[in-house]
């Protein structure tokens, strides 16, 4: 226990707290003028994500990575399950429910996907055609299960990790012109047969928000007025025009963003930057015992980093709107337990590797 | 031990985490570089934008100015209209917000559907007006349950009020919203502002019209107000006082209940209008309303024509009225003297054509003073042959026929005194001399409006002073006068003694047994001359029978002034299709005289 608490990683789980914390208020903020318990119910989730913290913590990650497989074929069959009886809510089928709370599955596929992954890639040295389809078809069924939901937003989020396992192995570059034919192709003929007009308004607007004001350029355009607005030092607590009078949508959510920038400004936005340095920072350098949890400290961290960059950027109107939540930030119960879970292994990972250097 | 299990070289991993420290470095400097560029640099231009989402200037518009008598009395007045709005973009279901409308408005269904489809090439943001006029407690309702009922909105909005309805309605006019051309006309309205149509209210608009007043507020991304920044209050308009007597005004009115006509009674001091009427008469509220089709046409196509001022609008032949006007031309031309004796055998042949009295066994030897107490048309054909028309045209201009009075009401008629140059010009014709005849009875080619001949008989009144007929006494805004009606009067060049010599006769008329006998008042000097104009010729073979039916009695006037000597008071009694004047006009003036000096 002694040695628990002197190699345990206290700052980086405190910047999670902080990040937290800091959700809470702007979630707190962002739904002040409705009458939404939202950030209540965030404050018990942090609760229930603590412990589910400890309790991976506890559990040994030889174990995790053996079972990852099997976690994978269960989270596979619920999302096949829901796509023929989810229910609906916000336009997609992404959630069931729990007792009192409704769970998105598709958050949670994230850590045994990122495990079997980081698992798989040890297995071979280089990227050649047979490793690259097993990786694309792990990869691949939950990324068309969740599309079809539909949520593009969490599913595009999952490219995040086939990007990273290319940079992380050596990859024959034939595989890679041939990725980005298929990419393009693959694109146009989505593009064309696959996003419903309204999907293809969300991308294309953020190109031109003006041009769709009224419809889905309107998101953006009230992200940018309220970042913009927010100036050096904010308008204020709960004083943000563009939140309490409800102008920027989904705002405890997906556009957290907006509401901190608003309301705090640029120093606030700055500090979120700091805090989420931090944890980049300190979790990114790992020196973990195996190549396994070495991939699965890039993956895990790299989805992080790459949904934490289309938030910021998609605030500014520079990423189109995906519907991401900000990890450990933005309201959402899943993520938020997800991500801590997540998070638990590669503090586990951390202290193992403490360890072990003793 | 560890070393054993890893493939990657501990090269490799250090590679690896420098490539991502750099990363990391270089993506959050250019984060912060991207908010820098937003929220520092570009600030000002959002914060406008953010400004302009939720502040909104909203226009407050300003009461009317008040129409009051010459005693203060509303005529015109405010009230507080709410009107309902609907937005279809608020409505969670359309079905229902429809059900809810009618329940509150009382409307059908089908009535509140039909008003919305109106607008439906619209914006779903556009506030759709549902109902003007909402009673209170309706709107009570609404606004203490604007969060369940979104899509209802409760625009306030001054309205006329006119609390003496249809009476005066030709003089105090009427509002309504503004036309298309109007709009492009006018500075400073907007598309459903209302202006004064008609009546005091178009002539007095510029001074009636009150500034508009600006509340800034905060709204939310639903348009509903959340905060009120900053007020400015709007202006009343100025009070537009009259020269009218309520009470004489509607006394007059309840006398004209079963007639249709015109009265105009005028203060001769000062050429104020104490009294105007014209019937029938319309209610000008109808117009401040949402108008209805139906009752619009109906009101235009009426053969009475409600909506015209029969006053200044009306053009009629003057008839034995016109009388007045032979005799001082022919005094003042010296046709005739007091001495000249002309006798009346029923009717008279001139240019070899039969000319008839309305008295058909004749009226004997008349002078001028009898002639115009009979009223015989003998004695006036045969000034007409001794006349020449553009003689008698240059007095009865003179006195005020054929031209505008300029009088402050809208829309006045000139009417017509025809002289040779006109007929030549107008009609290709020459005069025949027997036109003259029929002229010198009050027919023939004229037309005058009974406000030509109140001016008329004012002028006899004041002994060749012409009066400007007015209605406006003075204009007030904050308690302060800002305009006040200068009397005006022109002099018509005629010689005071041919003035007394018909005022004479007029007496007469009244007096001693006369034309106008009924409008006798003992110890009030009333001086008038009757005029019955005929529909139907005398000479129709059917007159007798003809002549039951309304539409083909006579017109019938009476032109009066009281006292004789310094007059205060001049009449014109015009009754449409009344019958014979003596009868009809004359005592309707004497009860107006009698209600004036009561």
């Amino acid at each position: 226990m002694r040695e628990f608490f002197k190699f345990f990683d206290k700052f980086t789980f405190l910047t999670l707290l902080a990040l937290v914390f800091t959700g809470i208020a702007l979630i707190y903020s962002a739904t002040y003028t409705s009458e939404q318990s939202n950030f209540t119910k965030q404050l018990l989730w942090l609760f229930v994500a603590v412990v589910a913290f400890f309790v991976v913590f506890k559990i040994k990650t030889e174990i995790l990575f053996n079972f990852s497989f099997l976690f994978y074929v269960i989270l596979v069959v619920i999302l096949v399950m829901q796509i023929g009886a989810g229910r609906i809510i916000s336009g997609t089928k992404s959630w069931i429910k729990m007792g009192f709370f409704y769970i998105q599955v598709s958050e949670f596929i994230k850590i045994p996907l990122a495990l079997f992954l980081a698992k798989t890639l040890t297995k071979f040295s280089i990227i050649d055609w047979r490793s690259f389809i097993k990786l694309m078809i792990i990869l691949g069924i939950p990324f068309v299960l969740i599309a079809l939901q539909p949520d593009m937003g969490t599913a595009f989020m999952l490219t995040s990790f086939m990007i990273f396992a290319i940079i992380l192995k050596k990859i024959r570059p034939v595989i890679v012109i041939f990725t980005l034919v298929v990419v393009i192709i693959g694109a146009l003929g989505t593009w064309n047969y696959v996003l419903k007009p309204y999907q293809q308004d969300r991308i294309i607007s953020f190109l031109n928000p003006e041009k769709y004001r009224q419809s889905t350029g309107y998101q953006i355009i009230q992200s940018k007025i309220a970042v913009g607005s927010g100036g050096l030092a904010g308008k204020g607590y709960l004083n943000g025009t563009q939140s309490q009078y409800k102008f920027l949508p989904t705002r405890h959510t997906d556009f957290i963003v907006s509401v901190l920038g608003e309301e705090f400004g640029f120093l606030g936005i700055s500090f979120l930057f700091l805090l989420f340095f931090i944890l980049f920072y300190r979790q990114f350098n790992v020196k973990p015992e195996t190549d396994e949890e070495f991939y699965y400290v890039y993956l895990f961290n790299g989805l992080i980093l790459f949904q934490f960059l289309v938030d910021f950027l998609m605030s500014i109107g520079f990423f189109p709107v995906m519907g991401v939540p900000l990890p450990f930030v933005s309201y959402g119960g899943s993520s938020l337990l997800a991500f801590f879970i997540g998070e638990a292994i590669i503090f586990k990972i951390k202290l193992n590797n403490f360890l072990n250097e003793f | 031990m560890y070393i054993e299990k890893r493939k990657l070289s501990q090269h490799e991993i250090e590679r690896i985490s420098i490539v991502i420290n750099i990363f990391l470095i270089a993506l959050f400097i250019f984060l912060l570089f991207a908010f820098w560029n937003v929220q520092i640099l570009k600030n000002q231009y959002y914060t406008d934008l953010a400004t302009s989402n939720i502040r909104k200037e909203i226009e407050i518009k300003a009461p009317r100015g008040l129409i009051l008598d010459r005693k203060r009395r509303r005529l015109s007045e405010n009230k507080i209209n709410f009107n309902l709005f609907l937005t279809r973009e608020y409505s969670r279901n359309m079905n229902r917000t429809v059900k809810t409308a009618a329940k509150i408005t009382g409307m059908g269904p089908d009535e509140i559907k039909k008003a919305i489809d109106k607008y439906k090439g619209y914006p779903k943001a556009y506030a759709i007006p549902i109902r003007k006029d909402l009673p209170l407690g309706k709107v009570i309702y609404i606004e203490s349950r604007s969060d369940e009922l979104p899509e209802f909105e409760i625009n306030i909005e001054p309205a006329r009020a006119y609390p003496y309805k249809e009476m005066a309605s030709h003089i105090l006019g009427y509002i309504s919203e503004l036309t298309a051309e109007e709009l492009v006309e006018k500075k400073g309205y907007k598309l459903g502002d209302l202006i004064g149509k008609s009546g005091i209210e178009k002539i007095y608009e510029s001074s009636l019209r009150g500034t508009g007043g600006v509340r800034t507020v905060v709204k939310d991304n639903l348009g509903k107000v959340r905060e009120v920044l900053d007020e400015e209050n709007p202006t009343i308009g100025g009070s537009v006082i009259l020269t009218i007597d309520l009470e004489l005004q509607e006394y007059i009115e309840e006398l004209f209940k079963e007639h249709n006509g015109t009265v105009g009674v005028v203060d001769l001091k000062t050429g104020g209008m104490l009294a105007m009427v014209s019937k029938p008469n319309f209610n000008p509220e109808f117009f401040s309303g949402p108008l209805e089709r139906d009752k619009w046409l109906a009101l235009i196509n009426d053969p009475a024509k409600p909506l015209h001022n029969k006053f200044l609008q009306g053009l009629y032949l003057p008839g034995s009225v016109f009388k007045i006007v032979m005799a001082l031309t022919a005094l003042e031309e010296k046709a005739v003297d007091t001495s000249t004796v002309s006798t009346c055998f029923g009717r008279v042949k001139v240019y070899n054509r039969y000319f008839h009295c309305w008295k058909r066994s004749g009226h004997g030897n008349m002078n001028i003073y009898d002639a115009l107490k009979e009223s015989c048309n003998v004695y006036f054909y045969r000034l007409g042959k001794k006349l020449d028309i553009d003689v008698i045209a240059k007095y009865a201009q003179m006195l005020g026929l054929g031209r505008k009075t300029q009088m402050d009401l809208p829309n006045e008629k000139k009417g017509l005194f025809p002289t040779k140059e006109w007929k030549l010009r107008e009609l290709k014709q020459k005069w025949f001399p027997g036109e003259t005849v029929s002229v010198a009875i009050g027919g023939g080619m004229m037309n005058v409006t009974p406000a030509q001949v109140l001016t008329m008989i004012s002028t006899v009144a004041l002994r060749g002073r012409v009066p400007r007929l007015h209605i406006l006494d003075q204009i007030e805004k904050d308690g302060e006068v800002v305009e006040r009606y200068k009397p005006e009067f022109r002099d018509a060049p005629i010689r005071k003694e041919s003035f007394e010599i018909v005022i004479e006769g007029l007496h007469r008329v009244v007096n001693d047994g006369g034309t106008g006998r009924a409008a006798k008042i003992d110890g009030l000097d009333i001086c008038g001359k009757t005029g019955t104009q005929l529909i139907l010729s005398l000479e129709n073979p059917n007159y007798k029978q003809l002549v039951k039916q309304k539409r083909f009695m006579p017109h019938s006037w009476f032109a009066s002034f009281a006292p004789r000597d310094n007059p205060e008071i001049a009449m014109v009694v015009f009754v449409e299709n009344g019958g014979d004047a003596g009868a009809i006009a004359a005592p309707i003036a004497k009860k107006i005289y009698r209600k004036v000096f009561q």
